[in-house]
Parts: structure tokens; C-alpha cells; sequence
């Protein structure tokens, strides 16, 4: 354990936080930002325009969306004592996929005009769409003991629903399919204060049943029947996992699209910079490195000069999947869980 | 007749245990009696599939009984809450499931997980707790030690540590030291028994291990298919012949003389050895798997240096005593 890492994690985080907010189509200056925003005096009119309207809350959302894949992530690697679980691994993207899909897809079909559907009706049918999805894979965790099968069959059910977008997509026509590819690239930038306040919201529901169940997380980390002779609740546990997995990880595909590799990467990073097991630890770890991976990857995304920016799915993917085998190449990773 | 009676720590009464699938009810165990006393090391010991795993299951609370009861310290164990049974049961399992990144220390603070608060803050009444478990366990040197860096036998004498931590009064092993070596598995026994004798908790410990659990166990508990469960001194089972229920087949069978299981013998024997009685065991034992039933003439053993006598020759291995009989 390494608490001192903490300050120095967000002192980073604010860095980034404001290297977000710096680099774009515009270059503005970091220290005009920092002033502007402390107290309110910008120089420029479109500064204050740009960084208020557009980049505070695109930067606040990659903070949100970070904290909440991260923490979502390290819960499913515990819950399975599986290191390469992750978020979605219960279906939930398949399943907001879905929900944007029938709204996009399929509405088109009927003469839906595709102009008409703005971020809040995608961000509605992605919340129904994981909803429907995780209530599928709730009715059999309610019938299957075993976490290993609850794992399966959340695959299965992601596999399933995927398979319907395919067809969905198979069907639809050529301006229609664009927008649901360029939702499934993910972005983090295409919302308002109003829906910010809801994303942060969300996070902060979602987080509650993990800072709740804290301790049983680490005893978890024994397996479940070690967990269950030290008198931890494993069936209510999976339970809350599932609600506030939902809550976090259904929330924010909703909002901002899917958004890979977040969820399965950083839970590894803050075992690696914390060098520990411990929940306690590990919870604040990764949402500290969460946001701040997502901050720079948004940031990535943003070279300067240029007007148009990567798709933030495109980002992290392209960041996480070496991560990820650099530290399958380093270390056995089932031996550090 | 016993005069004094220890305390019964665990007991069941009529217990018959089973799995339900879709339509078909698996009834496992039937019937069973038992009682587990304060203070003394009982070994479980049982062919594969008798229902051990499902019994600790049941006394653990995770299997419902479907008829009788389990008590601990006369105080039903249905009914009860995970936390108050984890207050009074702890386990230790025969797999290794373990987080690389904890240290033995950590592991050993997780046993306090039932008496410490949301976060898992540690009292100082806790680290006392933790301190002795430590140290009883002799696992003070290694607290520092990550899992993945100990040996199968360290980490398992961490995981008595944390079950000890866990302060219950009954204490359950399942095969706990199946994956580990000889000095390994005779020190955890020890260890498992100083705990019964020393600090009066009851330890119940399912083996296979029979040689290990006749060298340290008070009392043994046989498990048979179809039977109740008998529970008696180890040295009793065994001059009553009852131990032979580990072994249902005819085919081995636990020999008297030499304390151990072996193979019965079906061939006469025919052959006068003159020896030492320890020397004897072996050379016998070498004769019989080579196959060799009978000797012509008597033959002599001598220790320091090994030497056999026979037919006026000399011999100084049984290997090569064996090739001369073969040929």
C-alpha cells in the first residue's frame, strides 16, 4: 500500500483536468482557464463560450465516465474472481446497443425521421435497452447458484443481443446506420449541463451499494465460501453488483455510448501503482486513474489544429489494448489479483 | 465407562442431508448422529463420495438440512445469520484460492472481517487477536510476504492463521493439506492440535491422510455409503477392525502389526527368514511385490552392513537378492 500515491494521483487528475479543458480546435491557454474559471473574468468571450459550454462538461463527463467504468470493472473482477471481467460483461452495452439500435434502426424503418432524435431520446432507449438486457440476466442469476455460470450466461446474453443489432443494422438504411456506428464509437462530448448533472448523479447512486460493501469485497477476494464462512452475504451481494453495475455502467453507455477497455484496464493499473488488493485502497485507485486515463485519452483524441476529434471508443481501445498486453507480458495476472 | 464428559462443542441429531435437482431428490446422507467434543482434534476420514463435503456444507450453514438438526454449543445452526455462525465456525480449504497482492498479514486481519465494522477497521482488541494468531501459527516471519511469494505450505499455514483469527470455537478443515509435502502436512497437524489442546477449541478436520491423522488425532469420525457414522479413539477403531470401513473393497485392508494400510495378501507364504523384525518387514514386503512366494532354505539377514545370507551366498541389496531368486 502506498497512500501518499493519493495526493500525488490528484494532483495528476487536475493536470489532465486541465489539459482536457486546454487542447481542442482551439488552443487556449492553461493559465487563462485556470483564472477564468476561478473567477469568472475571461479575456476572450469565445473562451468562455468554449470552455463553459463545451469542454467543462465534456471533461467533467470523461471524470464521470472514468470514475464509473473503473469502479464498475474493479466490483465484476472481484465479484468473478476474474481479471479479465469487466463491466460489460453482463451484457449491459449489448444491451443499451440494443435500445439505440431498435430507436435508430428500426424507427427509421418505420419513417422515423432521423433528424428528430437528439442525445436525450438515444440516452432513453440505451437506459432501457441495458435495463432489459440486465433483467434478462437477472432472472436466471436468480436461479443459477454458481458465479461462473452468472459469467456465461451474461456473455451469452451480450452474444445474443449483438446478434440482433446485426440483423437490425442488415436492414436499415445508409444515413441511419452511420448514426448508430458513430453513437457506437462512443462520445463524451455531446452534452449538456442538464445531462452532466444526471451522469454525476448516476455515478454517485451507482457507487453507493460499493462503498457499502467495502469489506465483503475484500473478503471476497478468498472465493465465496470463504466469503460466506466470515459471514459476508454473497447472494445479496450479487444483487447489489448487478444494480449498481446497471446504474454505473448502464448509465453511462447511455449517455456517452460504449466506452471499451476502461473498465477491464485500470482496475489492473491501481493493483499495479497501489500494489494491493485491499478495496479500500483500490476503489479510490481506480477512480482516480480512471478519470485520469479518460481525460488524457478524450485529450488524445483532440489534437490540437485539427477540427475533427478521434471517437473516444477508437482512443481508449487503442491505449487499453496495449495496457492490457504489456501487463499480461509482465506479470501473470492471476497471480496479482 | 468415561466419569467425566468434555464439553459437546457440535452435535447432530437424525441429520439427513441431500441435493434437489429439477425433479429428482439425491439423498445423500441419512440418519446421521455425531457429536464433536471441546478440545480434542477429530479427523473426518471417509471413502470419496460418502458426503463428507456435503456434511461441513451443513455444519458451515450452507446446505439445509432436510431433516434433524446441528447445534453448536445446544444452540440450533438453522436459523442462524452468516455473521453469528462466522463468529463461532471458521474454514480452512483445500484449494489455494488466493489474491497474489495481499500479504500474510493482510490475510490473517480478513479473519477479523465478522467482528469489525463497514470498513473493516481494525480495533486494537482486533490486532492483539491478529498478533496471536500469527504467532501461534509461527507465521510472524512471513507477515510481510506477498501470497504469490510463499510456498503451498506457508500459505496454508496462513490461512489456520487467518481461520484462527477469526476466534471461533469450532474450527473446520477440509483436506487442508492435500496439495503439500510430507513435513508440510505432519507440521500443520501438529499445529492443528496444539490449537485443540492449547487454546480448548474443537477442530474437525476432513483427511485422507490416515497415517498423519492416527499420529495426531484424539478422536476419529468414519463415514461409510449407507452407514452411521462412527466416532471413537483412533487405536480403538483400528483394534476393532471398524478402520476397515475406509476401505470397502476386500482387497486392502489395515495390517495390525506394521500400522498401516496394505494390500491383503492372497498367496501363502512360504519361507522361514532369520531377522530382526524391523529388517524382516521390508525384506518381506520386497519378496511379496516381486512375487516371490516361497524359499528353499532359510535365509539370514544381518544389519550394519547389510548383508543376506543365502544358499551360501552373500547378498548386499535386496535388488540384487531378488535377481538371483528370479533367475
Amino acid at each position: 500500500m502506498r497512500p501518499y500515491l493519493f495526493p500525488i494521483g490528484l494532483l495528476v487528475l487536475g493536470l489532465s483536468f486541465l489539459l482536457n479543458l486546454g487542447l481542442g480546435s482551439v488552443m487556449i491557454p492553461f493559465g487563462e482557464i485556470a483564472s477564468g474559471i476561478v473567477s469568472g473574468d475571461w479575456s476572450k468571450n469565445s473562451w468562455e463560450q468554449i470552455i463553459l459550454n463545451y469542454r467543462l462538461p465534456k471533461a467533467l463527463v470523461a471524470v464521470f465516465a472514468g470514475v464509473g467504468l473503473s469502479v464498475s470493472g474493479l466490483q465484476m473482477q472481484t465479484f468473478f474472481r476474474n481479471p479479465l471481467a469487466g463491466p460489460f460483461v453482463l451484457g449491459i452495452s449489448s444491451g443499451a446497443g440494443l435500445g439505440v439500435a431498435v430507436l435508430i434502426l428500426a424507427g427509421s424503418a418505420f419513417g422515423l425521421v432521423i433528424s428528430g432524435i437528439n442525445s436525450w431520446a438515444i440516452a432513453t432507449a440505451g437506459v432501457l435497452g441495458a435495463g432489459l438486457v440486465l433483467s434478462g440476466v437477472s432472472l436466471v442469476a436468480w436461479r443459477v447458484k454458481d458465479s461462473m455460470t452468472l459469467l456465461i450466461v451474461g456473455l451469452m446474453f451480450g452474444s445474443a443481443v449483438s446478434a440482433v443489432i446485426s440483423v437490425l443494422s442488415y436492414f436499415s438504411g445508409a444515413e441511419a446506420l452511420k448514426l448508430f456506428t458513430v453513437w457506437s464509437m462512443g462520445s463524451l462530448g455531446a452534452l449538456g449541463w442538464s445531462q452532466v448533472g444526471i451522469v454525476g448523479l448516476l455515478i454517485l447512486l451507482g457507487s453507493i451499494p460499493v462503498v457499502g460493501s467495502i469489506k465483503s469485497y475484500n473478503a471476497l477476494l478468498l472465493g465465496e465460501v470463504y466469503a460466506k464462512s466470515m459471514g459476508i452475504h454473497t447472494s445479496q451481494m450479487r444483487w447489489l453488483m448487478i444494480v449498481s453495475t446497471g446504474i454505473l455502467a448502464g448509465g453511462i453507455t447511455a449517455f456517452c455510448g460504449p466506452i471499451a477497455f476502461v473498465g477491464i484496464a485500470v482496475p489492473h493499473l491501481a493493483r499495479i501503482v497501489w500494489k494491493s488488493s485491499d478495496h479500500r485502497v483500490l476503489f479510490p485507485g481506480s477512480a482516480l486513474i480512471g478519470a485520469i486515463l479518460l481525460l488524457l485519452c478524450d485529450a488524445a483524441g483532440q489534437l490540437p489544429g485539427m477540427a475533427s476529434t478521434l471517437p473516444i471508443n477508437a482512443v481508449t481501445s487503442l491505449v487499453g489494448a496495449p495496457i492490457v498486453i504489456a501487463l499480461i507480458l509482465k506479470r501473470n495476472f492471476s497471480r496479482d489479483f | 465407562m468415561r466419569k467425566h464428559q468434555p464439553h459437546i462443542a457440535l452435535e447432530g441429531k437424525g441429520l439427513t442431508l441431500g441435493y434437489r435437482r429439477k425433479n429428482s431428490r439425491k439423498e445423500v446422507l441419512r440418519n446421521l448422529d455425531f457429536q464433536l467434543f471441546q478440545g480434542e482434534l477429530t479427523c473426518l476420514l471417509g471413502p470419496n463420495g460418502v458426503g463428507k463435503s456435503t456434511l461441513i456444507k451443513a455444519i458451515l450453514g450452507h446446505v439445509k438440512p432436510w431433516a434433524g438438526e446441528i447445534r453448536i454449543d445446544e444452540e440450533l445452526i438453522q436459523g442462524q445469520k452468516p455473521e453469528q455462525l462466522a463468529k463461532r465456525i471458521s474454514v480452512v480449504l483445500t484449494d489455494p484460492v488466493f489474491p497474489g497482492n495481499m500479504t500474510v498479514g493482510q490475510l490473517v486481519a480478513l479473519g477479523r472481517t465478522p467482528h469489525t465494522g463497514w470498513l473493516g477497521k481494525l480495533t486494537s482488541m482486533d490486532c492483539e487477536i491478529v498478533e496471536k494468531a500469527l504467532s501461534d501459527t509461527k507465521t510472524n516471519a512471513i507477515r510481510d510476504e506477498r501470497l504469490s511469494e510463499i510456498s503451498d505450505g506457508q500459505r496454508q499455514k496462513a490461512m489456520v492463521a487467518r481461520a484462527l483469527a477469526q476466534d471461533g470455537q469450532l474450527i473446520i478443515l477440509d483436506e487442508p493439506t492435500a496439495h503439500l509435502d510430507l513435513e508440510n502436512r505432519l507440521e500443520i497437524m501438529h499445529l492443528l492440535r496444539d490449537i485443540a489442546c492449547r487454546q480448548g477449541k474443537s477442530v474437525l478436520v476432513v483427511t485422507h491422510d490416515l497415517d498423519i491423522a492416527l499420529e495426531t488425532a484424539d478422536r476419529f469420525w468414519l463415514m461409510g455409503r449407507d452407514r452411521a457414522l462412527i466416532s471413537g479413539l483412533p487405536e480403538d477403531l483400528i483394534l476393532s477392525g471398524q478402520i476397515d470401513l475406509l476401505l470397502p473393497t476386500e482387497k486392502y485392508g489395515f495390517n495390525l502389526d506394521r500400522g498401516k494400510v496394505e494390500q491383503k495378501s492372497t498367496a501363502t507364504k512360504n519361507w522361514t527368514i532369520e531377522a530382526d523384525p524391523s529388517l524382516r518387514l521390508w525384506v518381506e514386503k520386497a519378496l511379496e511385490k516381486a512375487g516371490i512366494a516361497h524359499l528353499t532354505q532359510t535365509a539370514h539377514i544381518k544389519r550394519e552392513p547389510f548383508a543376506i545370507f543365502y544358499k551360501e551366498m552373500e547378498f548386499n541389496s535386496l535388488a540384487d537378492f531378488i535377481d538371483f531368486l528370479k533367475n
